[in-house]
């Protein structure tokens, strides 16, 4: 069979636990229909189709799977890893310090050139923020990464952010050719 | 929460009336979430397929055992970059099960380990211009 897109790019969601990894990976998280079934066994991955300046890009995008708990990801799970949205909760200061040892974790066991991004998530209500909008720019900025604040609610910018990741994987393929 | 044909409290509630989706064995429209719309697969991209499976329905009363339905009309797909969007459970012995990328309504389906290919559930599913 043809092939049906132009470019498959997998991408990996991390961050610590309750963080709402899951969110981001919703585009209508209030319509979420949790099903007992489903919630119970739990989401591997999915496949998102996007265009991009004229192409079809399938994006395969994977959470942790629970494995952020141990505060370590494997090499096996980044193998082929494209892309990385590094997670934290904007109402969750240590989600945001773990942001350092999570780009370690990366450094140490994912490809030198995945391309990175970092995504300010807000699940919550502002009043309950902990993270200002500065730092987390500040912190983009300190390992030279783009940065975005998302909520779950406003669905336009958690797509925003995979557009984004996923047009400069793009550009970085397209420089090597 | 393992195994598909577990469960003897199965129930037949698939209707029969899915002919006019069909245009040279393939899907003739396009096939959506029957709860949010987002799109799983374009017109033409899925095989028309009948085999028996024992589905979990999406609405379970209680966990202890899943209740399960027998499905017997479904899309066949090969590739899974055929779909446009659609998520993949954990694995369940050799099955993973499909749902809806955006609100994660599911099981729309199934993907088995083995061969690799997909199955989604016709009655699971809407089919629209």
């Amino acid at each position: 069979m043809a092939k049906t897109y132009d470019y498959l790019f997998k991408l990996l969601l991390i961050g610590d636990s309750g963080v709402g990894k899951t969110c981001v990976l919703f585009r209508f998280s209030e319509d979420a229909f949790n099903t007992t079934f489903i919630s119970t066994i739990g989401i591997d991955f999915k496949i998102r189709t996007i265009d991009l300046d004229g192409k079809k890009i399938k994006l395969q995008i994977w959470d942790t799977a629970g494995q952020e708990r141990f505060r370590t990801i494997t090499t096996a799970y980044y193998r082929g890893a494209m892309g990385i949205m590094l997670v934290y909760d904007i109402t969750n200061e240590k989600s945001f310090e773990n942001i350092k040892n999570w780009i370690r974790n990366i450094e140490e066991n994912a490809s030198a050139d995945v391309e990175k991004m970092l995504l300010g998530n807000k699940c919550e209500l502002e009043d309950k923020r902990q993270v200002s909008k500065e730092r987390g720019e500040q912190l983009a900025i300190e390992y030279g990464i783009k940065f975005i604040e998302t909520s779950a609610k406003n669905s336009i910018r958690v797509e925003d952010a995979f557009f984004t990741l996923a047009r400069d994987i793009k550009a970085k393929m397209e420089k090597k050719l | 929460m393992d195994g598909n044909n577990e469960c003897s409290n199965k129930t037949e509630t698939e209707p029969k009336h899915f002919e006019k989706e069909i245009e040279d064995g393939m899907n003739r429209r396009t096939i959506k979430c029957k709860y949010c719309q987002s799109v799983i697969l374009t017109p033409g991209s899925g095989d028309y397929f009948e085999r028996d499976f024992q589905l979990p329905l999406m609405k379970q009363k209680k966990e202890a055992c899943p209740e399960t339905e027998c499905v017997s009309s479904f899309w066949v797909v090969k590739d899974m970059f055929t779909f446009q969007n659609v998520g993949f459970s954990n694995t369940v012995g050799t099955t993973k099960y499909l749902t809806c990328a955006d609100c994660e309504a599911g099981p729309i389906g199934y993907h088995d380990l083995n061969t690799r290919i997909s199955y989604v559930a016709l009655n699971r599913v809407s089919h629209t211009n």
